[in-house]
């Protein structure tokens, strides 16, 4: 029991919003799609919700064709970014209206929607307009009015994006358990943020202008970038690239820079090559001098921007500091974490998996 | 999907289209017929009521009293609606009163209004020369020599149009952005300067927009001239749609009434294209 | 100093314009008090004082028969074509504007847009050119001089006013809770029953007023197309507009005729004071 993408392309004046996606979707599954604004993640929901119509491809739920259906007919169930209730409605009704919609007489409906909202934290608030309650309360009660028709495919365009901090980190704590009873059900969750992405998926697609350019289990992908593009849209921040060479056993970077060729990348041929260093990975103190360009800090960590001659990159410092803007700092690069890809962005070589294995 | 969004712009569509077109086209054929009291029906005249119409000074007349009317009072209109704007878009005490009591003409029906002014401006017994009087002037001919009674049918025009500008430009006024304003204030402009480098050029979009609906409205009239001066004295206020009203549903001349009409209209259309085109330049230049 | 002078010219300006725009209606309202010697007498402005009041020319109004100018029945009449009028044209003009404002239509080289200009350009229509045609129909028809015809005739003023208003309304409705609706089971047409118009009602009474504003004011249509048999209430006080002019029942019937567009005047500042309209729904 899947759906199957095949080949679904929708272009737009010529611009592709998406080019030749196949993918395939298993019951009882969540899958995150992570990609940047525009990537074309909200497009492929809203075709497989039935609201857009591909010019190219098919859409097959356990082997019956599903473009065919209209979006009325069909067995979805969404969660838009926007809070989207109806503002007529009472929460209750709110949540009851999609079972009424099918048939469902009024007091079973009720009595489901009831439910739903126990289990999603909004029991007190049946008769409540949506538009008295808080955002995160609004976008519960677009949840719950997802969950209550146990729809065969779930789809969530990012549906947190316009929380603040707390209770986004609050409400995906909570739909780890609330995704766990939807056990029927095919789960599409879309992010722009990597660390929701890992946590909730049991499988991650990276979306890049309109077409996947990567698919796995979240620690694979994450631990092995396909690209460089990929690498830029998983790590958050994105990953530090710095062009080089390797060359008489040494790893050659921009601007003179020498460093060891460290074990896992003791195989690879003399060459050019680009690099790729978490900004987890370079450390303040060392001998690369870079210049700041930027200096901002956030929580109980400064983000620097540098400048060298190695080139431009990102570095976390934990603690709060105060750089003045033109001064020098040193760092430090830790060879053992580089990431190798090919000149035109392929990933050849992967440090040994650590991401992700203290969880 | 196809049968569901036809169920909602069709029936209104083909209403109009019944409504309006058809009527349309049949005014066009019949401009090319002889229909009139005597011989009532659809013939062919051929062109022959252009012709008539092309040396029928009266209407081209008709055209121009209508443009001089309609220029004219949605000028001063524009001129008042804005001062008026300006006056009580901050502060001001009894805010909403003044508001619905500026708006309150453009409500009321234009033609019972008008027979309101008529009565007014009653050469002996209307107040409006007692208060001409009453400031030491002789009294007015108001609408019996042709120069005032096109200034009285600008008059009631006035009353009735400039709280339309006001309502357009008041909200125009009230969604402008506070920034340029604070740039002003720093830069130590003064009231006149402030309103000239800041509001005015702000406004100038909706400014056009006002006086362009205004101009369209404005070119159809008719009612103010029919109660207020019924034309006169003699022909001096005659506007193209009263005189096509003489011509083809009093002296019952259908058919070249209705070249007459068509003819209006092309005018109108035109000439507002124009003016439009032309503010939007000016506007887009500026 | 500068400033008490500025507040002092802004008062007078305001207090110059308010009496001119209130002018009229005292002056109808003291003169539908007096009788025909307190009008030749010349202007007078204040009752008792001036002239001797009168209820004649309030009396005549609903008075019928040979001295009388019944207007009940022209109110009426007024009454049963605005309102008809404009719901028919609410209701084709929502669903019309609903199209426009969510579907893509095309039909040759004609677009969405095209078919929205169309429908606002009739504002720029002068009626004169649709009366010849209005009436021939109407007359062939039988309709002329009818209740049903100046219904017909009103849908054509109105449509437009009541399309225009409301695609701006929809257009300011997020289309994601039409979508929502759809995947919630409804179809286009359930959607926007379900759920768009319970909460467009702030566009419909916009809409409505305007229809209402409008239907309510017209006199040339209600003037050309009929006689005897139905009376619009425009054509009843501008029929007392002749040479020997009962001006105090002219300026009676006049209150009584724009008394309701005063209230509606109200109900019309209340709209716009409550702001962005759309914002209501939000």
């Amino acid at each position: 029991m899947s759906l199957l993408v095949q080949n679904l392309g929708i272009w737009v004046d010529g611009v592709a919003h998406l080019s030749d996606i196949s993918l395939e979707f298993q019951q009882g599954r969540l899958y995150t799609i992570l990609g940047q604004t525009l990537s074309g993640k909200t497009t492929l929901l809203r075709t497989i919700a039935g609201l857009q119509s591909p010019q190219k491809g098919t859409l097959t739920l356990h082997g019956q064709d599903f473009l065919e259906l209209p979006v009325w007919k069909r067995r979805v169930a969404m969660v838009y970014q926007q809070f989207i209730n109806y503002p007529h409605l009472d929460v209750l009704a709110n949540v009851a209206f999609p079972l009424l919609r099918a048939g469902v007489p009024r007091a079973e409906a009720r009595q489901r929607a009831r439910e739903i909202l126990g289990k999603i934290g909004l029991a007190n608030f049946e008769n409540r307009r949506p538009s008295t309650l808080s955002g995160g309360q609004q976008q519960r009660v677009a949840l719950a009015r997802a969950l209550v028709k146990r729809a065969e495919i779930l789809l969530l365009d990012e549906p947190l994006v316009n929380l603040d901090y707390k209770l986004r980190e609050q409400l995906r704590d909570e739909f780890q358990n609330i995704f766990a009873g939807q056990d029927d059900a095919i789960v599409i969750y879309t992010t722009t943020d990597p660390d929701e992405a890992i946590q909730l998926g049991h499988e991650l697609i990276v979306m890049d202008e309109g077409a996947v350019i990567q698919q796995g289990k979240p620690l694979e992908v994450f631990n092995a970038p396909a690209m460089i593009r990929c690498a830029e849209i998983i790590y958050n921040p994105p990953m530090n690239i710095f062009n080089g060479a390797i060359q008489r056993g040494e790893i050659l970077l921009q601007g003179g820079v020498r460093l060891p060729v460290p074990w896992h990348m003791g195989h690879l041929p003399e060459g050019t090559y680009r690099f790729g260093l978490s900004t987890a990975d370079i450390s303040i103190g060392g001998n690369i001098g870079a210049e700041v360009e930027l200096s901002e800090i956030s929580g109980s960590q400064t983000i620097l921007h540098l400048r060298g001659a190695i080139g431009s990159f990102i570095v976390y410092e934990a603690g709060v500091y105060h750089y003045s803007m033109g001064s020098t700092v040193q760092v430090g690069l830790d060879p053992g974490r580089i990431f190798t890809f090919a000149v035109d962005g392929k990933l050849i070589s992967a440090p040994a998996a650590t991401a992700g294995q203290e969880r | 999907m196809l049968k569901y969004k036809h169920f909602f712009l069709l029936p209104g569509l083909i209403v109009l289209v019944a409504i309006i077109i058809f009527p349309l086209l049949f005014t066009i054929r019949v401009s090319f017929s002889s229909w009139d009291v005597v011989k009532p029906g659809l013939d062919w005249l051929g062109g022959k009521n252009y012709e008539r119409l092309f040396v029928d000074l009266r209407f081209w007349e008709a055209l121009f009293k209508l443009s001089l009317m309609a220029a004219g009072s949605v000028l001063i209109q524009y001129l008042i609606g804005f001062s008026l704007a300006l006056l009580v878009w901050r502060d001001v005490i009894m805010k909403r009163f003044i508001r619905v009591l500026f708006l309150v003409p453009m409500m009321t029906t234009p033609v019972i209004m008008t027979v309101i002014w008529r009565t007014i401006l009653h050469e002996s017994l209307g107040p409006a020369n007692d208060i001409v009087r009453m400031f030491g002037f002789e009294h007015l001919t108001w609408l019996s020599t042709s120069g005032m009674a096109m200034f009285s049918v600008i008059l009631v025009e006035v009353w009735q149009w400039t709280p339309f500008m006001f309502l357009l430009l008041l909200a125009g006024l009230l969604s402008l952005p506070k920034e340029p304003y604070m740039a002003a204030a720093i830069d130590g402009a003064g009231p006149l300067r402030t309103f000239f480098s800041v509001t005015f050029p702000l406004m100038a979009p909706i400014s056009a927009g006002a006086i362009l609906i205004r101009l369209i409205e404005a070119s159809k009239m008719m009612e103010t001239v029919y109660v207020l001066t019924s034309g006169g004295p003699g022909t001096a206020t005659e506007t193209a749609s009263y005189y096509i009203y003489i011509r083809g549903l009093r002296d019952y001349q259908i058919g070249y009434a209705a070249s007459l009409s068509f003819t209006y209209l092309i005018v109108m259309i035109i000439s507002l294209t124009i003016i439009a085109k032309v503010m939007t330049r000016k506007i887009i230049r500026d | 100093m500068m400033r008490t002078t500025y507040l002092l010219l802004k008062y007078t300006a305001i207090l110059i314009w308010s009496s001119f725009v209130v002018l009229p209606f005292l002056w109808a309202l003291t003169t539908s008090f007096k009788t025909a010697h307190g009008i030749t007498s010349g202007a007078t402005y204040i009752p008792w004082l001036q002239y001797e009041p009168s209820l004649e020319g309030w009396k005549v109004l609903v008075r019928t028969g040979g001295a009388g100018i019944n207007i009940v029945q022209p109110y009426i009449s007024s009454m049963v074509v605005t309102v008809g009028a404009s719901l028919i044209s609410l209701a084709l003009g929502t669903l019309a504007a609903y199209g426009l404002s969510r579907f893509t239509y095309r039909l040759g080289f004609i677009k969405n847009s095209d078919i929205r200009f169309f429908f606002i350009s009739q504002r720029i229509m002068p009626p004169i050119v649709l009366a010849i045609p209005f009436f021939l129909m109407l007359q062939y028809f039988g309709l002329l001089d009818s209740i049903i015809g100046l219904i017909i005739v009103y849908i054509a003023l109105l449509l437009p006013i009541a399309t225009w208003v409301m695609v701006d309304f929809f257009n300011n409705i997020l289309r994601e809770i039409d979508e929502m609706a759809t995947i919630d089971g409804c179809n286009p047409i359930g959607a926007f029953f379900r759920v768009i118009l319970p909460n467009s009602l702030p566009g419909i009474v916009v809409a409505g007023l305007f229809c209402l504003i409008f239907g309510w004011n017209d006199f040339f249509f209600a003037f050309i197309l009929t006689f005897t048999k139905t009376q619009l209430l425009p054509v009843a006080v501008v029929a007392l507009n002749s040479s020997v002019t009962p001006w105090w029942s002219l300026s009676a019937s006049a209150l009584v005729s724009v008394a309701p567009l005063v209230i509606i005047a109200f109900v019309v500042e209340r709209f716009l004071s409550s702001g962005n309209m759309a914002g209501a729904i939000r």
